[in-house]
């Protein structure tokens, strides 16, 4: 079961960067009834944890949990054996099951994943519905996992409990209680780390890896993109946590520091800077100093090859303008893989950013820069009085766009091309340069011929 | 496929889980009924989950901003509240940020964790001044066909005034959950042309039909108010499309018994929409006008024109039965062969397939099938196990969730015409899929 303490010790995280300007105790925000917009904890878990492939994924709840949510997010694997990640397992529960309890017909499809596809373990998410029932989920995951003799993993992240950010750190919790420690790894390096909070969305961790191989950086596991579980269970050897692009598995980093004394460095690999810089501070944070050399040299030779390859894209992009609105890292990421392309971004949203993100692109914008703190009543007027060339927003705002007859980009819809690491520059190039291009904004703003003129 | 057992039509489920399912839940069928209804703010009554799945889902599938809010059900609420406070909370909350929304309808239905907990959420009202509507929809019950159908009759219970007298031009539609916006658009349409002033319920034709506009996603845009829903007692007729609007049509009457109701399982497909125009010409006495005349004459064209193909073709069907009827009967009027239709839940209507294999079930029970089909009409899931498979199989796209195409809202299936295009579609697909075959061989 789940239990207050924990929430409370999670929300509370005392390495977590909400926490700086708020008064002791007061942790995280609680979803307010009618106002919380994203998902919830068992969809954070859902996400910080799918992307194993070589697990099933078993979703115990009624028909939502599941039903609306598999095979939506693009966090794509290598895994050579059947891929899980594109599959939906749900013991899908019914009225019979709210009355009477759904542990027979929890315990009753694990015999069957194993019968029928022998994962290398098996996670059980519990929900809101199985949750409030009490079905003793952590029972028949021991009993299941003695019975077959492969780890039957609890991750107790009822939608209730709160947002995304909190499931993520519970799936966090389970992942630490029940894996990590639990095997040790063929052989380890002094350069052995754990990439944590990436999922490969669109295959963003290929962009960098081969960096990383090229360094002699080694990646022992990952949670989880692109991940195994075999692997997430001898992260307990790894020298250093690298955290990446997130901030709701600090805690699991925090306590693997603690327990196995584990450092860890929080990265993102959006835009040229930030690519270098993450590089940089992992090789640092690892110390050896031949490791650094060979880090300086592997990114100069990257940079100045990236640099030819955008030459023509800045020619292009010289003097235009952004204005972007996004929520949380997007809001600098993003605006930082801009300013690598020469595009000035002149207004960003900071309305959902914490006091980190803030700082940050209030560095990145410079003085000049506007953060938006509401942004769907700011940003018509910024477009005219900066004029600005391109919106980069959710699909809410393409109106705007459009009014203004200036170029769009949906950067909240689900992306068909990484972004990340250098090369993701060239692919975010490629898609500005369509969007520049694109006569279809001017097309549609033209007013119809019984509009008056 | 001997050696695949056979799975019989049951209520009852014939293994503990479900592999790849293709099931939806009953509040998503609910609040996609809600955006079918003018200035309506659907609200999911449950952990911000719930609402915030169902939005991602349809944004996906329509291209479109999705209006949907949540309660946001936290720990404490789930343990403590009985429903009102939540509710309450979340409507002052979301009026009181945006100011310039007026909702003129909360749409709110339950989900399976305010059902467990036993919310009581019929008192609502009495606290609001906004005209508010309740629908139970435990996502551990039912399907999204259901879970739409209960939120017609809802609004018909809860809304329409008793009345004795009827307007003889008034008609009232009742489509299923799997009819689109244009589909809608076009069996309004076609009743208006028999002179009936038409109204459907929900009536999606305004809304998630990919129009661009100025302040999407807010509010739902259906062509039906609440205004409207109050008077829909004085309808002379009620047609109910699919099994699933039967309760609907059933609540009307209990309004008024004067009402004559028509029921059609679905209207695909030459023998139906026959049907239909029968019944309309009868009580309007009026002959069809020409256009639908010339399209009656198309759609025969078009099952000569298909049938050789599709007469040699084996189908697998997955999605709503509502849907699912339909599309089958229209295979097999020009020949084709239906192996198999799999049921997103169980629906009597299912009886009434006559295909080898009917059952309830997810696509892990449709892949033997798969495997000896030429074509499968299923949804979006069903493409990436197709492609694993070593046969050539062709794939149409019919039924939630359809993340691969655009232009979902636009798909019409329905009458003449609309059954025309779909053999055209599903006899083009084939001929790709057996040319692709000989080139291989």
């Amino acid at each position: 079961m789940v239990s207050r303490a924990k929430i409370k010790e999670l929300m509370n995280e005392s390495a977590c960067s909400h926490n700086k300007d708020k008064k002791k105790g007061e942790g995280c925000d609680m979803p307010k009834p009618g106002m919380a917009a994203g998902g919830c904890a068992f969809d954070g878990a859902q996400i910080s944890l799918f992307p194993y492939a070589d697990a099933v994924h078993l979703v115990h709840g009624p028909q939502t949990c599941l039903g609306a949510s598999w095979e939506t997010r693009e966090t794509l694997s290598s895994y050579s054996g059947r891929n899980h990640t594109v599959m939906g397992f749900t013991t899908g529960i019914t009225t019979n099951d709210v009355i009477f309890g759904g542990d027979k017909r929890l315990s009753s499809s694990v015999d069957y994943i194993v019968e029928h596809y022998a994962p290398e373990a098996i996670f059980v998410y519990s929900t809101c519905v199985t949750a409030m029932v009490g079905d003793d989920i952590d029972m028949t995951c021991k009993k299941a996992s003695e019975k077959h003799a492969i780890p039957v993993v609890p991750v107790h992240a009822p939608g209730f409990v709160g947002g995304k950010n909190l499931g993520s750190r519970l799936a966090g919790e389970a992942v630490l209680e029940h894996l990590i420690g639990t095997k040790e790894p063929e052989f380890t390096t002094p350069y052995d780390i754990n990439l944590i909070g990436d999922y490969n969305v669109t295959g963003d961790m290929w962009e960098y890896l081969p960096l990383f191989e090229k360094i002699g950086i080694r990646v022992l596991s990952s949670l989880s993109g692109d991940g195994r579980v075999g692997n997430i269970r001898t992260a307990h050897r790894a020298k250093l946590n690298v955290i990446v692009c997130a901030k709701s598995l600090i805690t699991l980093c925090r306590k693997m520091q603690e327990n196995y004394d584990i450092p860890w460095v929080s990265v993102s690999f959006y835009g040229k800077r930030d690519t270098s810089f993450a590089i940089m501070e992992i090789v640092k944070a690892l110390g050896d100093e031949a490791l650094i050399q060979k880090a300086k040299e592997v990114i100069a030779e990257e940079e100045a090859k990236l640099e030819e390859k955008l030459l023509p894209y800045k020619k292009l992009f010289a003097g235009k303008k952004a204005v972007l609105n996004t929520g949380g890292n997007k809001a600098w990421s993003i605006a930082s893989g801009l300013q690598d392309l020469g595009i000035e971004v002149v207004a960003t949203s900071v309305r959902k950013s914490t006091a980190e993100d803030k700082e940050k692109a209030r560095e990145y914008l410079g003085v000049e820069g506007i953060l938006m703190m509401a942004p769907a009543s700011e940003q018509s007027k910024i477009i005219d009085e900066k004029n600005a060339d391109i919106l980069l927003a959710g699909g809410r705002s393409l109106y705007t766009a459009i009014k203004k007859k200036i170029s769009f980009i949906d950067v909240n819809q689900e992306k068909k091309v990484s972004y990340g690491g250098y090369n993701g520059l060239l692919n975010l190039a490629e898609d500005l340069k369509y969007a520049f291009s694109n006569p279809v904004f001017a097309n549609v703003s033209k007013k119809a011929p019984w509009e008056a003129q | 496929m001997e050696n695949v057992p056979k799975i019989e039509l049951s209520k009852h489920e014939h293994k503990p889980l479900q592999v790849n399912p293709i099931k939806l839940s009953q509040p998503m069928g609910s609040a996609l009924a809600f955006m079918g209804i003018k200035n309506c703010m659907p609200l999911m009554h449950g952990s911000q989950g719930c609402a915030s799945y169902a939005k991602v889902f349809f944004t996906r599938h329509y291209n479109e901003p999705i209006p949907l809010y949540n309660t946001s059900v936290g720990d404490i609420t789930a343990i403590l509240d009985g429903g009102d406070y939540s509710i309450l909370m979340a409507i002052e909350n979301i009026t009181k940020k945006n100011t310039t929304l007026k909702p003129e309808l909360i749409g709110l239905c339950t989900t399976g964790l305010t059902e467990t907990k036993g919310d009581d959420v019929r008192n609502v009202a009495t606290h609001i001044e906004i005209p508010y509507c309740y629908v139970n929809t435990p996502d551990y019950e039912g399907g999204m066909e259901s879970g739409w159908a209960l939120t017609a009759k809802a609004l018909i219970k809860q809304h329409t005034k008793e009345t004795s007298t009827i307007d003889t031009d008034k008609l009232l539609l009742l489509p299923h959950a799997s009819i689109q916006p244009i589909e809608v658009e076009k069996i309004k349409e076609f009743c208006e042309s028999f002179g009936f002033e038409t109204y459907a319920l929900p009536d999606l034709s305004t809304s998630l039909d990919g129009y661009l506009s100025q302040n999407q996603g807010k509010l739902g845009t259906g062509a039906i108010g609440i205004e409207e829903i109050r008077e829909l007692g004085t309808c002379a007729t009620i047609v109910s499309i699919g099994s699933s609007m039967q309760i609907a049509a059933k609540a009307l009457l209990e309004k008024n018994s004067n009402i004559l109701h028509l029921h059609f399982d679905h209207l695909m497909g030459q023998e139906k929409s026959d049907n239909f125009v029968s019944a309309l010409m009868k009580i309007r006495q009026n002959e069809p006008k020409a256009s639908i005349k010339r399209w009656r004459g198309r759609l025969q064209d078009a099952m000569l024109d298909s049938h050789f193909l599709i007469g040699s073709s084996h189908f697998v069907i997955s999605g709503e039965p509502d849907m699912c009827v339909g599309m089958c009967e229209l295979l097999q009027s020009v020949g084709g062969t239906v192996d198999a239709v799999i049921a997103t839940v169980y629906s009597s209507v299912l009886q009434t397939i006559s295909a080898k294999n009917v059952f309830v079930g997810d696509l892990e029970d449709a892949v033997p099938y798969f495997e000896n089909a030429d074509l499968v009409i299923s949804n979006y899931h069903a493409e990436r196990l197709l492609h694993m498979q070593e046969r050539h199989t062709g794939l149409i796209l019919r039924g939630f969730p359809n993340y691969e195409e655009l232009g979902n809202q636009l798909k019409n299936d329905q009458l003449y015409e609309g059954s025309t295009y779909f053999l055209f579609e599903v006899a083009n697909k084939l001929r790709e899929i057996k040319h692709h075959g000989n080139i291989n061989e």
